[in-house]
Parts: C-alpha cells; sequence; structure tokens
C-alpha cells in the first residue's frame, strides 16, 4: 500500500507531468480557456492514461521488444479515439470546445511516456498508481493555468455555467490578452517560476 | 484554386495561424531543441519533410480508403501509424544515401513522431475538407512557420543564456514568457490573409 | 512464460494488436454514430431557430446547401450558410429569407475577429441593422446602403456585408423550393 501510495504521488508533485516534466503541454495550453475545459480535458487524459497503463502492464510479458513503440502507440490511438466518439455522442458542447485536441492526447507524450516508462516494467496495481496520480497532476496544473487565464481573461469564474465569482472591476475591461494564445504562455512561465522559487523544483 | 489562394493557404498556416504560437502544436520539440541555432534549423527541415510527406500519404489514404468504406473513425489510428512508418522509413533512407544528412537530422527524426504539429496538420487537412494539392501548402506552410519560431526562438535563447535573468525564470519559465511575447508579435499578421 | 523474439512473432502480434483495435473502434462507432448524427442535426436546428424560432422542421438541399424552413410542414423560408472573408480568417454567417424573398436576418455563427473591434459583429446592436433590407441597402453607409460599420472595424464589417450579399444572390440564383 505504501509503494501505491507513493507511485500515486510521485505523478502529482515530485514529477509532476506539466510543471516538472514540461510533457503535455500541447493540450494544456490550447485547452485552459476555461475551467471546464480543463475538467473535460484531465477527465479524457485520465481514462486514457488509466486504460493504456492497465492495457500495457497486463500486456507487459507478451510484447515483443521490437515493435512495442508501434503497441503502444496503436493501444493510445484506439482509446483516444474511443473518449473522441464518446464526447462527441454523450457531450457534443464538450466535444467542441476540445477539438481536435482530444484526439491529439495519442501524441501527448505523458500517456506514451508513461506506457514506456512505468506500464511496460510493472504490474497492474502499480501502474494504475502511476496512472491516478500522473492524471491529478496534469488535472492540478491545467486547472491552475486555466483558472488564472480565464478570471484574469473575462473577469469572472464560471464552472458547469454556475458563476463562482465575479471580480469588480476586471468583469467590466478583461485582461482578454490571457484568453489568447500568448497568456497562455505567459501564465504557464510566471506559475513555473512560481513553483521554483518555492523549491519545488530544482531541474534546467 | 487559384494561386492567390495558395498563398492565402501558406502564409495563412506559416504566420496567422501558426502551429506552435496560435495553436500549440509541437511544443515538447519546440523547448527541447531551441537552445541552439543549428539544432533549430535541422529539426525544423525535418519536420517540414515529415509534415509534407505525412500529409500526402494520409489525404488519399482518408479520402480514397477510409472515407468509401464509413471507417472514418479509424482516422486516428491509422494516421499516427503512417506517420509512425514513415519516420522509420525516411530516417533509414537518410541513413542509407547521405551520412552527413543523417548525422545532422538523424536525432531528431525519432522525436518528430511524437509531434503533435505533424498529426495536427493532417487533422487539419481533412478538417478543413482542402483538397491534395492544398493540403500540401498547407503542410509545407505548417512546417515552415514552425521552423521560423524554432529559429527565431533558438537566436533568442541563445542570448537569453549570457543575460542576466533571476534564477528562479530561468531556463523553462523564461522561455515560455519569451514564447508569449513572440506570439504577441505574430499577432500582428492578423489582417494577412484577408 | 518465453518471448518469442523470432521473426514472425512481433509482425504478428502487431497486426493482431491493430485488428484488436479496428474490432474495438467498429463496435463503438456502431453505438455512437447514430447519436452523433442526432447531435449534428440537433446543432443545426438549433441554429436555424435563431433566425426562426416557429421553426418546426427543416430541409437541406445537400447540393446547394440551402436549408428550406418549415412551419408545421409548409415552406415559411429559406436559410443558407455564406462564408465571408474576414480581417481574421473566414466569417460563417447564416442569411435568412422570408417565403416572400426579403432578407429575415443574419447570425454570426463564427468568426475570428479582434475581440472588442471587429468580433462585435456578433452583436445584436450590429445584426438588428440587417432584417429587411434590400441588395441596394447591403452596403456602407457612406458608400449609399443603410448599414453603419462598427467604429474601427471596418473591414470586418465590410466582409459580414460581402457575406450577406452574396448569400442572397446564391439563394436567388438557386430559385429555392
Amino acid at each position: 500500500m505504501g509503494t501505491w501510495l507513493k507511485n500515486m504521488a510521485n505523478g502529482i508533485v515530485r514529477a509532476n507531468p506539466t510543471f516538472i516534466l514540461l510533457l503535455g503541454l500541447c493540450p494544456t495550453l490550447a485547452v485552459s480557456t476555461s475551467i471546464d475545459n480543463a475538467f473535460g480535458m484531465t477527465a479524457s487524459v485520465l481514462f486514457v492514461l488509466l486504460a493504456a497503463n492497465v492495457i500495457v502492464s497486463a500486456l507487459r510479458r507478451w510484447i515483443p521488444n521490437r515493435v512495442r513503440i508501434p503497441t503502444f502507440i496503436v493501444v493510445i490511438a484506439t482509446l483516444v479515439t474511443i473518449v473522441d466518439l464518446a464526447l462527441k455522442a454523450f457531450v457534443p458542447p464538450l466535444s467542441k470546445s476540445l477539438g481536435m485536441y482530444v484526439p491529439l492526447i495519442v501524441v501527448n507524450c505523458i500517456i506514451l511516456g508513461r506506457a514506456e516508462a512505468f506500464a511496460s516494467k510493472n504490474t497492474v496495481w502499480q501502474s494504475i498508481a502511476d496512472a491516478i496520480g500522473m492524471s491529478i497532476g496534469f488535472g492540478a496544473a491545467i486547472v491552475l493555468v486555466s483558472f488564472f487565464r480565464q478570471v484574469l481573461g473575462s473577469g469572472s469564474l464560471d464552472v458547469f455555467n454556475v458563476r463562482l465569482f465575479s471580480v469588480p472591476g476586471l468583469a467590466d475591461n478583461p485582461a482578454s490578452i490571457f484568453l489568447l494564445p500568448m497568456g497562455a504562455f505567459f501564465v504557464l512561465g510566471v506559475l513555473l517560476a512560481f513553483f521554483r522559487w518555492m523549491g519545488v523544483s530544482d531541474c534546467e | 484554386m487559384t494561386v492567390s489562394e495558395l498563398i492565402a493557404i501558406f502564409f495563412g498556416m506559416a504566420l496567422v495561424n501558426n502551429m506552435v504560437l496560435s495553436k500549440f502544436l509541437g511544443l515538447c520539440p519546440f523547448f527541447g531543441v531551441s537552445k541552439k541555432l543549428s539544432s533549430a534549423f535541422s529539426m525544423g527541415i525535418a519536420v517540414v519533410l515529415v509534415m509534407l510527406v505525412a500529409s500526402a500519404v494520409t489525404w488519399p489514404l482518408f479520402h480514397y480508403l477510409l472515407v468509401p468504406y464509413g471507417f472514418e473513425f479509424m482516422r486516428t489510428v491509422i494516421f499516427i501509424l503512417v506517420i509512425a512508418s514513415l519516420v522509420q522509413i525516411i530516417e533509414m533512407t537518410i541513413k542509407r544515401t547521405n551520412m552527413t544528412l543523417y548525422n545532422a537530422l538523424g536525432i531528431y527524426l525519432p522525436l518528430i513522431t511524437t509531434n503533435c504539429a505533424v498529426l495536427g496538420i493532417t487533422f487539419i487537412n481533412i478538417d478543413q475538407q482542402y483538397g491534395f494539392l492544398q493540403a500540401l501548402v498547407a503542410a509545407l506552410g505548417a512546417g515552415a512557420g514552425f521552423t521560423l519560431v524554432l529559429l527565431i526562438m533558438s537566436g533568442i535563447r541563445e542570448r537569453l543564456d549570457l543575460a542576466d535573468i533571476p534564477r528562479v525564470f530561468r531556463g523553462a519559465p523564461i522561455a515560455f514568457i519569451v514564447a508569449g511575447l513572440l506570439g504577441l508579435a505574430f499577432l500582428a499578421f492578423g489582417g494577412m490573409v484577408g | 512464460m518465453a518471448k518469442a523474439q523470432g521473426g514472425a512473432y512481433p509482425i504478428l502480434f502487431l497486426t493482431l494488436v491493430v485488428l484488436a483495435s479496428v474490432v474495438a473502434l467498429t463496435l463503438i462507432d456502431g453505438v455512437t454514430r447514430e447519436r452523433i448524427a442526432q447531435a449534428q442535426r440537433d446543432e443545426v436546428q438549433e441554429m436555424l431557430a435563431t433566425l426562426f424560432p416557429e421553426m418546426s422542421a427543416y430541409e437541406l438541399d445537400d447540393d446547394t446547401g440551402i436549408y428550406t424552413i418549415l412551419v408545421d410542414g409548409d415552406p415559411a423560408g429559406h436559410a443558407l450558410m455564406s462564408k465571408a472573408t474576414g480581417y481574421g480568417g473566414p466569417i460563417d454567417i447564416l442569411v435568412g429569407l422570408e417565403a416572400d424573398r426579403s432578407l429575415r436576418g443574419i447570425r454570426v455563427i463564427s468568426q475570428a475577429e479582434t475581440p472588442g473591434l471587429g468580433a462585435k459583429i456578433i452583436e445584436a446592436s450590429f445584426l438588428e441593422q440587417f432584417p429587411g433590407l434590400t441588395l441596394d441597402e447591403l452596403a456602407l453607409r457612406k458608400n449609399g446602403g443603410s448599414v453603419d460599420a462598427i467604429t474601427g472595424a471596418t473591414i470586418s464589417t465590410s466582409a459580414v456585408i460581402e457575406g450577406v450579399r452574396q448569400g442572397i444572390l446564391d439563394l436567388d440564383a438557386e430559385g429555392g423550393g
């Protein structure tokens, strides 16, 4: 149990995929315009990562070394397509917001990276821990970025169409730059510096 | 398909809707490779090459094989497999025919398989309902835009390394902020294609 | 279990994996295809309803892209998606005509104009200028028409006007149902 929790916690802080490993940046920046999108993307990544880790780990003794990467890719691509179709069918508005970034999860370095670095070498049970931890880490990062972008860029915070709060001066004249791509870069850059200042990361 | 329309697609992809700065595609290699000007250039060339060939292969595959049989949903799986195979083939071909080229480009090629920009452009070609020629031009533009931004970033980063930056910002954080500023500058291309 | 490193096994394995993928996805597709199609139809219906709230159904002519609006089975108007080239990219405009061919109104479905300036083309205050305008009136006021441009966004405004004009011309050309 100790190892399981340790593996899970690893993905949240020490090896946070977004802030430390700098993986999976494409979706983080692209869909972080609203917290709803962030939650949707996190849920999608969680599903794919969890299923991929489980499948790869379960099959790890049978996967021939030579076709290891293509196998991972096909498994992940299939799972991603399942999520994409499911979203289109059951939650069309979210599917529209996330757009092509859902299928692009297949090249998200986080998932391929975990399959290669962890799931193919560990038990199913531990791989589940890793998947959950990494997803929480990723989710925390993308929600954090979205929080700042949405509040600064539109002056208020709406989650699932429920207005949580509004910043008085900002709501009338939001700094819409934060909703534009460069806003994402700024927020992420500042957050990275912030975490480093807090002593959380020490690399690069 | 007029020439001016093709030119519009090219510049639209390269500048107005730049792959990295406005579509957020191709970020992983962007931050990893962009520290030296020469490696940035090699990566850029490799990416353009793969984008072109990938578009040339996936477009007919989608329109003449997947669509007629109702297998559009296999798009993601097939496209990524095609790209992965293409990268392997290109790498082997270069290795056999031109050792110097291989030494310059070779190491970056495998990285391109997971480059969101390559898969991204193949998706865009379909979603925008481009014809074959338009798709090729779009790929060329996207690759050119990617290379351009990569070159600019590495030039800036080479200088940043010598600048006096607060410790917490060194490396990744300042790179992102610079990318943001670059994106801001690229906004100026906004009305270009209108 | 010994992992066979022999030549055929890896290829066989990969082929099996791909086959499993095709089977799994075909199954999922079977389950979701109809739902997705329905979701798309609902989306179109919602979009048309913004111009024709009384609409009960619509018909789409695939060749011309013209929607015929039906109220209780009778044609009550037509609509068309028109593509204009705006300042920041393409603008998709829904142009609606009454049964008597007069302009019902327009809606901007998608645009990439500058926020705060050209993007104001989606606002009601801009759009409500259009209902009832004739082709001659569809021009900037400074060019003799009746449309007031958005301050600082003449290009976006002109793009919309051009898109609407083209839409009306296309609808007229097809004759309509």
